[in-house]
Formats: C-alpha cells, structure tokens, sequence
C-alpha cells in the first residue's frame, strides 16, 4: 500500500506511533464491518411466495476498506503528514472524478463510488485545513476561526448578489433555455424557497422548532381548493383566506403548545402535523379523502384564462395579446406568481427582522427568562412568529393546489416538512441567500438528476447531521446587528 | 399621613416540597434608597427576588409596590413578564442573562421592547417605516446611546454582548434593567466575580442611578464591601428568616448576624478575613460590639 | 364482557412494544436532555436484523423454533445496539455542550438517514416471514359466547416483556453502571469530577436502549409477522407519547405509559373508529404536555434562574 510505505518511511517524523494509529484504524473498520454486516453484506429480497436472500459482500468489504483507508488517512494527517496526504488525495479525488466520466474502475456499486469521492475529498480537504493551520500557527499568529471568517465573507458576497439573482429569476422565463421543464424546475425551487424562508421566521429567528409545517401548507392548500370548487373563489381571492386560515390554524396550535420547551414543541408540531394529514385522509365529506381534490380552478390573468378555447364572452390571455395559444403562457404566469410570493415573504422577513417583534424573537431564542425580565409576554411572542410562519406556508399551500389542479394528503406528509426543514437548516439559518441556495441544490439538483433523486433523503439527513456537528449554529449563519450605533468601517478603538 | 414605601413585603413564604425556602419574611424598600438584602449562602435571598419578579409564586404573603406616581400593584398576583412591563420591576441575574449573539446595542433597544411595539403600530407601521416608528426607534436609540456612555462601552455597542469583557457585561445587564424604566431595580449579586476597580465602577454606577434616576434599587450581595459602602438599609436573612434589618451601622453591629456569619460553634474572635468582610475590629470577641 | 378482555390482551401486547421502546427514549432524555429522534428507526432495524437472522437460520436450516427464537433475540440485540451506539456516537457526542436546537436537528438528520438507509439497501416493499409460532389456548368464554383468545406468542411477547424490563430495572437500581448512570442523571459535570466515565455511560444508555428497542422490533416482526423502513415513525412517536405519559425521565413510567398507550390504542379501534386511531394517540401526547408535561409518574423540574 503505497500510504503506508510513505508513513513508515516517515515514521520518524510522526508524533504518533504507527502502530497506535493502524490499530485505532483498524478497530473503526471492524466497528464499520459490523455495522454493514447485516444490512450492507445481506438483501432481502422479495419474491413471489416469501423473501430471499441476497449476499453482497463485495460491497460489505469495499464498504470497509474505505471507511479504514479514510480513518487512517485521518489519523496520519493528524501525526503531521498533512502535506503528502492534502497531495495524494487531493489528486485521488480529481481522478476519481475523470474515472466517472471514462469508467476505468468500477466500483461494486454507484453509490460506493460517490462514497469513496466523498471520503477521499474530505479527507484531502481537512489535510490541507491542517496543513494551513499549522502554517499560519509557526508563522506566529493565530487567526480565531477561519470558518467564521469563510461565512462573514460568503454573506457579503450573498449580499451583493441578492440583486443579481433577483434579476436572473425574473428574466428566465425569457432566456433562450428557458422551456417547460426549466420553468417547472424553477417553480418548484421557488415554492420551497418561499417556504424555506417562511420556516426561517419560526425555527431561525424565533427558534422554535417546528417539524409540522407542512400542516400549514396542507391548510392553504385545501382553504383554496375547497372555496375554489365549491363557492367559486378564484385565486386572487381565495389566497388571503387562505393565508388568515393557516395563521389561526397556528394560533390555535400554538396557543396550548408554545409555553414547551423547545424539544416538546416539536414532538408536538411533528404529532400536529400528521394529524392534520390523518384527518384529512378520514374526513372524506370535508376532504375527498384519500382520492383528494382535483378540477382546481387555475390562475386567470385578470379574469383572462389561460385556455385554447375559452367560453363563450371570455376573453382568453393569447387573445387579448394577439398571441399564438402556447401552454408555457400559464407555466411562465404561475412562475410569476410564485416569484411574487417569494419577494413579498423575503421582503416580510427581511424587514421584519429589523422591527422590535423581530429583535423579540432573537431574544427569545436566546434567553427567554431574560426576557421575561424585561416584560416581553413570551407567549404572545412566540405566536406571531408561528403565525405568520404558517401564514406564508398557506400562501405557498394555495399557489401548490391552483399549480397543480389536483390535491391530496399524500402530498403533505412529514417527509415535506423534513425537506423544508433541511432547506432551513442546510441554508444556514437566519441567512436568506442560504435558503436559496439550499433550494436550488436540495430541490433543483434532484429534479435535473433524476437517477440521484432516490438518494435524496439519504443524502439531506446525513448533510443535516454533518453540518450540526461541525457548524451548530448553522452552515452560514453570521448575524448582521439590525441597527448600528457606529459605522462599522471607522476603525475601531481598541 | 406618609406616604406608603415603594416596596412592603409582608409574611413572604415560599415552600417548595418539604423546603421551606423563605419564612414569613417582612421588610419595606423606600424608593430612591439603596435596598441590600445579605445572608449566607442558602439563606433565601434569590427566592426572595424570584418571587418578586414573578418566576415564583409566593405561598404566602403580599408583595406590594408603590410607585411615587401612585400606582398600586400586588406582585405576588401577576405574571412575571407582567411585573416587568406594568409594575415596571426591572431585576438582573446571579449568572449574567444577557442575549450574547446579540449586539450590546440591541440588548437595550429588547428592553424598550414594549414601548417600541406601541410606537410600530405592533409591527403595522413598522412594517412600512411610518415616521411615527422612526421617531420611537431613535429616540431608543438616543436612550441606549445614553446608558452605553454611562458604562463607557460605546465604542463597542455593536459588538455582541458575548464577547465583552466580564465586568462590562455585568455593567451591561443593569443598564439594560434600566432600559425598562423601572421604578425597582432588583439587583442580583451585581459585583460577583468583579475585581476591585471594576467593583468601584459599579458603585459608582448604582449610587448614580439612586441618585439621578431617582429609583428604589433593591441587591442581593455577598461583597461586603460594596453593601456597606453603598447601601441605605439592610436586611439580613439566615435560613429563610430574617433576622436583623437596619442601617450599616446597625447591623455592623448587630451580634445576630455576626453569629449567622460564623455559625453557632466558634466562640473566638473573628477571623481576620471575616472581619475585614463585616467591617468590624478583627479583635472583638463575638457579640461584643 | 369477553370481548373486552380480549381487547385488554391485545393491548397489553401492542403496549409491551410501545413500553421496550419508550425507555431508550426516557433513558436518553434523562441523561442527556434530549429527544433522540432517531430511536424510533433504530427499533425498524431490530426489526430487519430480525428478519436478515430469520432468513440466515433458514439458509442453513436451523429452524427449530425456539432455538431460532433465542437466536434472533441475540443477533438482533447485539447488532441493533451497535447501531445505537453509532448513532451517538457520530451524531450526539460532538453536541453535547451545544445549544438546545442541534442535537434535535441532527437527530432528526439521523432519523431521515436511517430510514432512507435501509430503504435503498433493503427495498421499500413490506418484508414479511412465515408465522414462527401459531396455536394458542382459549381463555375463556362469556355468557354471550364470545371466546377469548389468547396466542402463544402474545404469552411469549408479554412474559419476554416482564421479565426484561423487571432485569433491567434490577439493573439500574442495583449495579455500578446503574449508579454510574443515574449520577450522570442528576449532574454529569460532577459524575465525571468524581471518576465516571460519562463518555462510556452514556454510551452504554444508548446501547441499552436500542438493544430494548431490538428486543421491540423482533416482537413487532413476531407478532404482526411484517416489517418496512417506515414502521420506525410512527411507533417512534407513540413510544415517545408514553415516555411523556409516563413522564419522561422515569422508568417505571416509561412501562406503565407504554401499556396505557397500547390500551389506548386498541381499545379506540375497538370501540370508536380504526381510522382515528394515530389521531388518538397523537391527541393523547398533546394533552398530556398542555395540562401535566410531567407525565404521570415525572417529577416536575423547578426552573432554576
């Protein structure tokens, strides 16, 4: 193994016996290989009259041999050979990504080969994390944390490009690449950016954290399908309804439930949310049950539908702008309107945060029996923020069922609110551009690719427990005062 | 007829269980005076401030405040918040409660939390930046602007409260008390853990609010130092009783607390560092003033 | 009146399952101040590792039922422990001092990874295996002729259960680890002043556990002969309703809030309406938080300030 003859080589220079480490190394991977044995080295598999077994021991031991490799690695850059493993590995992840162009090597299986890039490319990112530390720590100074540093700079950078991105999103629909699937892909991005955004007023700002969102999504969207087909509203008019509706849906979940501390509160709202769903699915006089609600009316543009042939005295929207009939002429307005709706959220909590009910929620996230002491009613704090969380989730509900015509409760189950709430998180909490970024991964990425879509999941819960342990606080978060006494570009007297 | 002190507490009791935390204790707090109220550790003192702000719910007894602008209110029926924004009862913590990923600057406009909500239309005018809220968040501003000078730390207001140093974030909790306008301001051991120059710094400050604020201060203190420099009145308690009330002087000299500070046991002088703590002549034999 | 007593079996079945698992969640609570959202899922794979040891019996004909029996108990105890132990120890240690919010996110990252784990590895279909143990007694018989069933398995289930939970409650009462634990319980800072390992302890609370909510899942396979990637969610949740019923934090609690939940549930279906039945018991877990969050058998925490 061409490592480890550079580590034995080195071995003078370790500050760590070798042995110490191969062994540390090697009890990980036997850790690893009996965690994998039962469900990694055999499948169950289904067959006609009873299930099957499978063996898959080629991947159980591949399996095992990266996780060893890259513990050792790990431990090796630790005893000070840093330099040689950033090298090694850093070429190794490049390779390995030409190898999945070119397939030289085939791994066992596709996902072991996205394991390996990954190890790989951590292992080479954290030497050379290393290496840089132990540069700048001879050359006498010590910078406190470089991540924070990474952050400050990546929100600065979000913040000059907001405007820019603003930009790119309202001129899409006009770009040359824009066709049915861009702007699908790009309505459901938005939708879960306003949502994401939403959330981050109620789990960022306020800290609560609520695992049942989607029942306020799942609110709005039945509030419109239901005025909509049995009393005629149209969008326009059923969407404030639909709004309030959500909001005293969390009023009155809230109300009982926002005296819990924190873990509580989101056993309970993850409990309300699925039983917003269970009733849903029940109640078919109210619901339709589980066959749900289709024949949803769609937008009109100012009461001019987007239809071939419209009736009889209604002017249809390519008549009224002497155009050719295309079915992307509602595809482009509905990416509008959700366009809309993220501007007004983003807008909303972007000033919000600057208002004392805002400051209130940050307080509150920080210290509630100080706040107390101050005579802030933490309660009625608290509620606002679940409100108008849930306020936007219903104003997104709504767009979800005038989008797609059809609604049923399987659509707002716990694993949409486990979306948003990785959106939330993985964007950093609190950072708007996060969020957006989060979207645009998280949900376009695996709308584009959709052989990875079935390692979706997979992939947001271990980034949702990566980025906890290594950033707490959130992947981006770096709060801005919201008001400043001096200007922050005069120096600061020290 | 005089007019009724600012704070009279009467037969305070709070069990928990089978504790008896505080026992029928009664005292007054006059306003514009430095209350202190000392004892061991253990003896009920933070209790007795929990039940004033409302965190506990006294078992027995009447809390009530009387502000110079006559307002009448019964602490020991109100929500703690409540004692806060109406009563208007400011208090600190023995660990410092201040928000640390927040900006010094920001922790004191918290504190102006409700009359900010007033003045933004409860977010509404807010919302649209109406001048009527641009006035109200200056003005707190200028109020915050104010009490940063008086502690000195206004080159560092928009730093957060976290990374100040110890003595200032202490400092920085009792201004953001004072934020709230309150007419008591309940005090929880203030210059614990503070060195000398920061102790003097906080006296300073205390004798200032009494002074130009024209307020009832109310302390929890276990520095002797502080408490007899700076305090009108005491009141001692020992085991959740109280067991002695009055001027430094007086209790000084008072052999009650002097055998509550040493326990029952020692019959010898006082060592010198006790002394030095109490004030009193290292030589005098217990309960000879 | 038999029909009733049939429906007080069946629950104290369905509870046994509910209670195995609600003390992983009330153990980890204890110690540690958090949700362990994960816990539910690591019941689903005691399940699977169930299964897979079923099927690896089967492939070398070794069915002879209660040898297969012991040795899908051991199996899956030994190995879902190992998963219990790995999720704390790569999900909850670094978070141990962090803020509140963290570690319930992480255990909900851990949860969703769980269940997408065994989902893409073992297929998203139902497993399900023969009927191990079939037979049962009549118990008795009511004046309306309706007779009372009573299957060997949920003898084996509710007997597996006594004896388990009474050996285990032994044990935290009576051995070194026990009052390793409970010192961490009342102030890990100080336990680890005085010489406990609180690294192991907790994790040996976390094996503990999920080799209980092993035993839990290798019942839910027994007695329901099926088991998917998703069964983890929603028993996870019930099994924390009855931690919370019984007040989180006590162990006795966790047992008697387990059985009460399985009551509960059973009786609902049996009596109101199947349909309602995970509304019943979702609605059970808020009341019990809004009018007593100490649970029945809890002690009420006193905020400190």
């Amino acid at each position: 193994m061409a490592v480890s003859e550079i580590a034995v080589a080195a071995g003078s220079r370790l500050e760590r016996p070798f042995v110490d480490i191969l062994k540390d190394a090697a009890i990980t991977g036997a850790v690893t290989f009996a965690l994998a044995l039962p469900l990694v080295g055999f499948q169950t598999v289904d067959q006609t009259t009873a299930i099957v077994l499978r063996t898959r021991f080629p991947e159980l031991f591949y399996a095992v041999a990266v996780i060893f490799l890259g513990r050792l690695l790990m431990l090796l850059t630790n005893a000070g050979l840093a330099r040689p493993i950033a090298a090694a590995t850093g070429a190794l992840s490049l390779l390995w990504l030409a190898n999945g162009f070119f397939d030289v090597f085939e791994p066992p299986h596709m996902v072991l080969g996205w394991l390996t890039w990954i190890a790989d490319t951590v292992v080479a990112l954290r030497a050379a994390l290393v290496m840089r530390r132990r540069q700048v720590a001879a050359a006498g100074y010590l910078r406190s944390d470089f991540g924070e540093h990474v952050v400050v700079m990546v929100n600065r950078l979000g913040g000059w490009l907001a405007p820019f991105v603003a930009a790119f999103a309202v001129a899409l629909p006009f770009l040359p690449f824009a066709d049915q699937r861009v702007m699908d892909i790009g309505i459901a991005i938005l939708t879960y950016v306003m949502l994401g955004w939403g959330l981050n007023v109620v789990v960022g700002l306020a800290g609560l954290l609520d695992l049942g969102y989607v029942a306020f999504y799942a609110v709005g969207a039945y509030t419109y399908a239901l005025l909509s087909t049995k009393f005629g509203f149209n969008f326009w008019e059923a969407l404030p309804l639909a709004g309030g509706m959500a909001a005293s849906f969390g009023i009155m979940l809230g109300f009982p439930v926002l005296r819990l501390r924190g873990d509580y509160l989101a056993i309970v709202t993850l409990g309300f949310g699925e039983m917003i769903r269970l009733i849903l699915l029940n109640w078919s006089d109210l619901s339709n049950g589980a066959r749900g609600i289709g024949d949803i009316p769609r937008p009109s543009f100012f009461g001019m539908p987007f239809t071939p042939a419209p009736p009889e005295g209604v002017v249809a929207f390519h008549q009224y702008f002497n155009l050719d009939f295309a079915p992307i002429h509602r595809v482009i307005y509905l990416y509008y309107i959700i366009l809309l709706l993220a501007l007004v959220t983003n807008f909303f909590t972007l000033r919000i945060r600057k208002l004392p009910i805002g400051r209130a929620w940050e307080a509150l996230r920080e210290d509630e029996v100080a706040c107390r002491a101050l005579g802030i009613n933490p309660t009625n704090t608290k509620l606002t923020a679940f409100a108008i969380g849930a306020t936007f989730a219903g104003f997104a509900g709504s767009f979800f069922a005038t989008r797609q015509g059809f609604i049923s409760p399987e659509s707002f189950n716990f694993l949409e609110s486990a979306i948003i709430l990785s959106i939330v998180v993985l964007g950093g909490m609190v950072s708007q551009i996060g969020v957006v970024v989060a979207a645009v991964v998280l949900i376009g990425g695996p709308e584009w690719f959709r052989d990875l879509s079935a390692y979706r999941m997979l992939a947001f819960g271990a980034l949702m427990v990566a980025i906890m342990v290594w950033r707490p606080q959130g992947l981006l978060a770096h709060r801005e005062p919201t008001v400043r006494l001096n200007d922050p570009k005069r120096a600061k007297p020290s | 007829m005089t007019a009724p002190p600012l704070l009279r507490v009467e037969h305070l009791t709070m069990r928990f269980g089978g504790l008896l935390a505080v026992d029928d204790v009664s005292f007054d707090a006059a306003d514009r005076q430095i209350t202190a109220i000392i004892g061991p550790n253990g003896a009920g003192k933070t209790t007795v401030f929990n039940c004033l702000t409302g965190f506990y719910k006294p078992t027995v007894g009447r809390l009530a405040l009387n502000s110079s602008e006559g307002s009448e209110h019964f602490l020991e029926r109100m929500d703690g918040f409540r004692i806060a924004q109406h009563a208007r009862v400011a208090r600190t913590f023995q660990n410092i409660r201040l928000f640390p990923r927040m900006s010094a600057l920001e922790n004191l406009l918290v504190a102006q939390h409700n009359r900010l909500m007033r003045a933004s239309g409860y977010t509404a005018f807010g919302l649209f930046g109406l001048p009527v809220y641009r006035h109200a968040q200056a003005h707190a501003v200028e109020r915050a602007r104010y009490w940063l000078d008086r502690i000195g730390i206004t080159a560092r207001a928009d730093d957060n409260a976290g990374t100040l140093p110890y003595g200032d974030q202490r400092r920085l909790e009792v201004v953001r008390a004072m934020c709230t306008e309150p007419v008591l301001l309940c005090l929880d051991e203030p210059a614990a853990g503070l060195n000398n120059r920061e102790s003097a710094e906080l006296n300073e400050l205390l004798l200032f609010i009494r002074d130009e604020h024209k307020i009832g201060v109310l302390l929890i203190e276990h520095d002797m130092n502080v408490v007899m420099k700076i305090s009108d009145y005491i009141v001692v308690l020992d085991h959740g009783r109280r067991i002695s009330a009055g001027t430094p002087e007086q209790i000084r000299n008072d052999p009650a607390v002097i055998r509550a500070y040493l326990g029952e046991e020692v019959d010898e002088a006082l060592p010198a560092e006790v002394a030095r703590d109490l004030g009193v002549p290292a030589t005098a034999p217990r309960g000879q003033p | 009146m038999g029909y009733f007593i049939q429906q007080l079996v069946n629950g104290l079945t369905l509870g046994s399952i509910f209670g195995l698992i609600a003390i992983g969640y009330t153990m980890v609570y204890g110690i540690l101040g958090m949700v362990n959202f994960a816990h539910g899922d690591v019941f689903m794979i005691g399940g699977f590792i169930s299964v897979i040891t079923f099927l690896v019996l089967g492939l070398f004909g070794l069915t002879w039922v209660p040898f297969a029996l012991v040795c899908m108990l051991i199996m899956s105890m030994l190995f879902t422990s190992l998963h219990g132990w790995a999720v704390e120890r790569i999900g909850y240690r670094a978070l141990r001092n962090s803020n509140r919010l963290a570690p319930l996110i992480s255990a909900i990252g851990m949860s969703i990874f769980l269940e997408n784990y065994v989902q893409l590895l073992q297929g998203a279909r139902n497993k399900a295996i023969t009927r191990m143990l079939a037979g049962g007694f009549q118990l008795l018989e009511d004046s309306s002729g309706f007779t009372v069933q009573v299957s060997y398995m949920q003898v084996i289930i509710i007997g597996t259960t006594i004896v388990l939970m009474a050996g285990f409650a032994l044990m935290i009462a009576k051995t070194e680890l026990g009052r390793q634990q409970r010192a961490c319980e009342q102030d890990m800072r100080m336990a680890r002043l005085l010489g406990v390992d609180v690294d192991r302890t907790i994790s040996l609370t976390f094996i503990m556990g999920a080799a209980l909510a092993a035993v839990a899942g290798m019942i839910w396979l027994l007695y329901y002969g099926i088991v998917d990637f998703y069964v983890g969610f929603l028993a996870g949740i019930k099994a924390f309703t009855a931690a919370v019923l019984g007040g989180v934090g006590s162990l006795p609690g966790a047992m008697l809030g387990g059985m009460l939940i399985g009551l509960i549930e059973v009786f609902f279906s049996a009596y109101f309406s199947t349909q309602y039945k995970d509304v019943a018991a979702f609605a059970i877990l808020v009341m019990v938080l809004i009018f007593r969050p100490t649970g029945l058998l809890g002690q009420p925490d006193v905020e400190k300030v």
